[in-house]
């Protein structure tokens, strides 16, 4: 289930890419690697001899400096999973890795939607959920309307 | 005089088409009710028999909006170019030895010409329509036509040829005291059953207005009586394809074993009838159960199966007319 | 020569070579007659969707028609967006399951389970033996109604009626038991951090157990009415098939997955509540066409059939929550946690701030990676085809939208 953080660290690093680990209390190893190198490091993860191809999910989290796109990896040969995290500035662009995983189109989209991310390299960069004008709903900038706030109107 | 009874016949043409679009509409709803575990109508008079009623005047009496852009000319004729012929076709129908609108010498032959004009009719509903669905619907219905049309006419010829008449009262009288002809035509009896499903766009060959592909088909952007018009001239050439099965395979107003002379007068008109709806039935209990073929396996069952098949069936009941007096020593 | 492609025979034809990139003409001469468009035919273009019978909800498929022959298809989601994952971070963790019955709402209790599950993960919570016994109860009784809205309204795609009637017949005696149980016929809200909301009820045990007495009998007639039928065989073998590497490529999960020969199962494979202690198969298929994928999911629910029975017989005695204080306060965390679902892996990763609220709840929605398999599928079938090959997948809208 969970991989050996070391093996994953040195498959990086032997991709020349610079890699720094996070122990997280339940999900276990994160590793953490520049944007610009994003998709350089994951074709690294799928073609090491893990074979990590199979894309679990494309999510981004807004933790009030930056958002962090998480990739989540699986691989169906050792069995194992790995969180991958890659730092984005507000507004910045996420270069698309569609080609390594077609699994990666929809989430792309809707994770650059929902922070206001630009995409590149995306052969359908439009908006999946919302459509124009609606504000990138996830960050934690935009407010909504809260239950409490509708109640006390 | 004869002008008022010319009248008469085709008021009566037209008054059994209409009582049979109201019976029919009925009779699916009842028995698709009961093949899907549901009741069915229930609520407008005893069992619900007055739904189908009110339907026809809610349809008469709803607004008919015109979409914009659909060709006016050809978008207001096409239902009646659906209706007329199937309302046409009533005419030769024989519910008895004596009760036929017209007793015509070609009978057989004007009803396949006549029921022949229906897809023309759909084609210019589907073209006038302005609905990219409605189209792909007509086109469907074309190429279905050409597929089918042949078989269905090739099927019909061997009790043609044993009858030895296109009358079809004549053929319906050639089998009293004779075996019925669908077993000496088995396989073109149900090559014309297959061939009649597609005509009559019934479920596994419903191409041209396949309902989970194409939405309603040709009939998509028709509303209130345009759109009753259609419906109705489908379910009448259901009828008129289950008469057509009743007359040339299964013996017309015939009983097995009662002489024609005991079943003069009304008796004959209600077997037709019970026979007809009987075959009704069997078809609706097949749109209860199957799936839609695809079109292009309905096209390639048309031409490699249905037809050579058919061309088949005629040629050895050609040969087995020329032999059957040869074997019974000259008798007949 | 201007148009150099092959006119009587097509480009493979006795070659091979891979065939020549076709030619594309500009926009501007689409029109023009050429040497070999005498016809002058158009591509069409039309909305399947968002109003079309046969979209499960609110797709718009955007096709490029050739005649019958699909060209190009795109997906336009979105027409059902409620911003769950938003909404979820203003909401207690109690709350959350209220909003995840919206996202995929044929399959309630597996939605909220994955998101207790992951919520107690990062709380660390311990769950009674009998809550977790619950939990895969009623996740099997529900996948079951999901099945079966899947087979009927797979006939539906395929032209069939009557068996949609009859897998709704069987439905309304397991949704008449969910609700007995929940209170709720779809919008369950049962599962919650730390165990379920209430106990199961004698009537309910009653309704199942009649339930089990018959569901066997009826998925013998299921397979029959559909799958025994030459036509759906037909319309169903060979169209859309996925090899094993598309499956991995697209992300697809669950039975899509399995009916193309990749046999992993979140049950077995990262077994979460009770189903360590249960016995059940993993049904899976080789071919990856629309049938293999009608047959695993058929098969799958007569395990689910037998993990009920399991599950009725063996029912610990015990709490069916564990002490949980009102407002739940997590340790700031993250945490991953999946469930099968009907439709495949719905995982749920949460990021918890130590607050009431969630920080960040993510909902991994198997329908999307399946939508998206689906529309990679599309190019070079028949218009009827792309029906029945959308519907194979098995997607909800609700889930795909959140």
């Amino acid at each position: 289930m969970q991989p050996d953080a070391t093996l994953i660290s040195r498959v990086l690093a032997d991709a020349g890419i610079a890699v720094s680990v996070e122990d997280q209390r339940v999900v276990g190893p994160v590793f953490r690697v520049p944007a610009s190198d994003a998709p350089s490091a994951l074709r690294a993860l799928k073609e090491s001899s893990h074979s990590y191809s199979f894309l679990v999910d494309l999510f981004g989290v807004d933790t009030g400096e930056a958002i962090d796109v998480v990739y989540h990896l699986r691989s169906y040969v050792f069995d194992e999973e790995v969180h991958l995290k890659v730092e984005h500035g507000y507004g910045s662009t996420l270069a698309s890795v569609w080609e390594l995983y077609p699994a990666a189109l929809m989430p792309e989209r809707e994770c650059a939607e929902m922070f206001g991310l630009s995409l590149s390299g995306h052969p359908n960069p439009k908006r999946l959920l919302s459509t124009d004008a609606v504000p990138p709903l996830l960050l934690k900038s935009t407010l909504i309307r809260t239950a409490e706030e509708v109640r006390n109107r | 005089m004869t002008l008022l009874v010319g009248i008469l016949r085709v008021l009566a043409a037209l008054g059994l088409m209409l009582a049979n679009g109201v019976v029919l509409i009925y009779m699916l709803r009842k028995v698709l009710g009961r093949l899907h575990l549901r009741l069915g109508p229930t609520e407008l008079g005893p069992a619900g028999m007055f739904q189908t009623t009110a339907d026809v005047l809610k349809l008469l009496t709803k607004e008919d909006p015109t979409p914009t852009h659909v060709d006016k000319v050809l978008y207001f004729i096409a239902p009646a170019i659906v209706f007329v012929p199937s309302l046409a076709a009533y005419a030769a129908l024989p519910f008895s030895s004596t009760w036929t609108i017209a007793n015509l010498d070609l009978g057989l032959l004007y009803t396949f010409a006549i029921l022949s004009l229906v897809p023309l009719g759909v084609v210019a509903a589907g073209w006038s329509s302005f609905n990219k669905w409605s189209l792909i619907g007509a086109m469907r219905a074309v190429a279905s036509q050409v597929s089918y049309e042949v078989p269905m006419l090739l099927a019909a010829l061997p009790p043609v040829m044993i009858a030895g008449s296109l009358n079809m009262g004549d053929i319906a009288r050639a089998q009293d005291g004779f075996v019925w002809f669908w077993l000496p035509c088995l396989p073109a009896f149900l090559l014309f059953i297959m061939a009649g499903l597609i005509e009559v766009n019934q479920t596994p060959f419903d191409m041209s207005e396949a309902d989970s592909e194409l939405v309603a088909g040709y009939a998509t952007e028709y509303s209130s009586m345009k759109f009753g018009l259609l419906f109705l001239a489908e379910f009448s050439n259901t009828f008129i394809f289950a008469a057509l099965l009743v007359t040339l395979f299964l013996g017309g107003w015939n009983l097995p074993l009662i002489p024609d002379e005991i079943l003069f007068g009304i008796g004959a008109p209600v077997i037709f009838l019970i026979k007809t709806y009987l075959v009704i039935f069997v078809f609706m209990w097949i749109r209860g159960t199957l799936p839609r073929v695809r079109i292009d396996q309905l096209l390639a069952f048309g031409w490699k199966v249905l037809l050579p098949l058919s061309l088949a069936w005629v040629m050895v009941t050609a040969v087995g007319v020329k032999l059957w007096p040869v074997l019974l020593g000259g008798v007949r | 020569m201007s148009d150099p492609r092959s006119i009587v025979s097509h480009a493979g034809w006795l070659t091979t070579e891979p065939p020549a990139e076709p030619v594309t003409l500009p926009a501007s001469l689409k029109r023009a007659p050429s040497g070999v468009n005498e016809l002058m035919t158009e591509h069409l273009v039309v909305n399947m969707g968002p109003q079309h019978p046969s979209t499960h909800g609110v797709l718009r498929v955007l096709l490029e028609l050739d005649g019958e022959e699909v060209i190009t298809g795109e997906a336009v989601v979105g027409y059902l967006h409620r911003g769950i994952e938003k909404l979820a971070e203003h909401r207690r963790y109690n709350a959350v399951g209220t909003l995840m019955d919206r996202g995929d709402y044929v399959t309630g209790i597996m939605n909220e389970l994955a998101f207790a599950l992951a919520a107690e993960k990062v709380a660390e919570i311990e769950v009674p033996r009998r809550a977790d016994w619950l939990r895969v109860l009623l996740s099997e009784l529900n996948r079951l109604a999901s099945h079966l809205v899947w087979y009927g309204t797979m006939g539906l795609d395929a032209g069939a009626m009557g068996q949609f009637l009859y897998a709704v017949r069987d439905r309304e005696n397991l949704l008449d038991i969910l609700e007995d149980v929940t209170g709720q016929r779809m919008m369950f809200n049962y599962v919650r951090p730390g165990g379920v909301v209430n106990d199961i009820t004698r009537t309910a045990e009653v309704k199942i157990h009649r339930f089990l007495k018959t569901i066997d009998r009826y998925l013998d007639e299921h397979d029959e009415l559909l799958g025994g039928n030459e036509i759906f065989q037909g319309r169903m073998r060979g169209v859309g098939v996925i090899s094993k590497e598309m499956a991995v490529a697209f992300g697809l999960t669950g039975a899509n997955l399995r009916a193309s020969g990749l046999s992993f199962d979140v049950r077995r494979d990262r077994p979460y509540s009770a189903y360590e202690e249960m016995k059940f198969d993993i049904p899976v298929a080789e071919e990856g066409d629309c049938y293999a994928r009608y047959l695993v999911r058929m098969a799958e629910m007569r395990q689910s059939v037998r993990i009920i029975r399991q599950c009725i017989d063996g029912l610990p005695e015990g709490d069916f929550t564990a002490k949980v204080p009102k407002i739940l306060r997590p340790p700031a965390g993250e945490a991953y946690a999946a469930v099968e679902s009907a439709r495949g892996e719905l995982g749920v990763y949460l990021v918890s701030d130590g607050t009431e609220n969630p920080y960040r709840m993510r909902y991994r929605p198997p329908a999307l990676f399946a939508l998206q398999a689906g529309e990679a599928l599309l190019p070079g079938v028949m218009l009827a085809d792309a029906v029945v090959i959308l519907g194979s997948l098995d997607f909800v809208l609700g889930e795909i939208d959140r």
